[in-house]
């Protein structure tokens, strides 16, 4: 079978199932706290550009959070 | 800290609101509340970069609880591009120039409200700042978005119900 159709047609169940819950359901299943390391332990942190940015997730974030 | 949820959402509608702050939610985040059903690593909110702006934005970010210095304060009157809060009510995201999307205003007038009180960025500027930013976080989740994009249109929806019927 085409992997992709499965998946496509996976996709369209959770969506269908996410159809038959309500905003606020939606938003309480969808929110959960997971510690970022790094990155979540400043209370504050500025970028003057995105480019600034990205290179700073890049130096200073481990790779497997998926920044970079 | 608290973990983000529809009644934090409304919060924060309502605080910006009172402050006139410019703002839409966006990223993952945003598409939660067209009913992405997916896990976003924060809230993200995309807000006008302006001094005037800046100055509501402190003053909201005030009365929700979010601990700013002078020094912050100076910066988000100055205007950056992007400023991460830790250490509030919840952890938030505030982009002032997203990927791909030229001004606040055009942003604006493609978004949603949703539920009569969120505004939310337009899910096909969602998924092009996303295409655009090309992490691999977003290249993740890109062909589900798109196929959630595309599951709408074929329901001639804008988001999914926000209180679907029981039946």
């Amino acid at each position: 079978m085409n992997s992709t159709l499965d998946q496509q047609q996976e996709w369209e169940r959770e969506f269908d199932a996410a159809a038959k819950r309500s905003l606020r359901e939606r938003m309480e299943y969808s929110f959960i706290y997971t510690y970022k390391p790094v990155l979540d332990d400043a209370k504050y942190r500025s970028f003057e550009t995105m480019k600034e940015y990205r290179e700073w997730c890049r130096k200073n974030l481990p790779e497997y959070l998926g920044y970079w | 800290m608290s973990v983000f949820s529809y009644k934090q959402g409304e919060l924060i509608s309502e605080v910006f609101n009172r402050w006139n702050v410019e703002y839409l939610f966006i990223g993952k985040s945003g598409a939660i509340f067209y009913g992405f059903p997916d896990v976003p690593q924060g809230v993200e909110i995309f807000s006008a970069q302006s001094p005037e702006n800046g100055r509501k934005l402190i003053s909201a970010l005030l009365e929700l609880g979010y601990e700013l210095t002078a020094e912050n304060e100076r910066e988000l009157i100055a205007g950056k591009d992007f400023v991460q809060l830790r250490g509030g009510p919840f952890d938030l995201d505030l982009v002032f120039a997203p990927d791909g999307i030229e001004t606040f205003a055009e942003a604006r007038s493609r978004s949603h409200v949703i539920d009569g009180k969120f505004p939310v960025a337009n899910l096909d500027d969602i998924i092009m700042s996303k295409k655009l930013a090309n992490r691999p976080k977003d290249r993740e989740s890109l062909p589900r978005l798109e196929a959630f994009r595309d599951y709408l249109r074929s329901r001639n929806l804008t988001a999914l119900p926000t209180t679907p019927s029981k039946s």
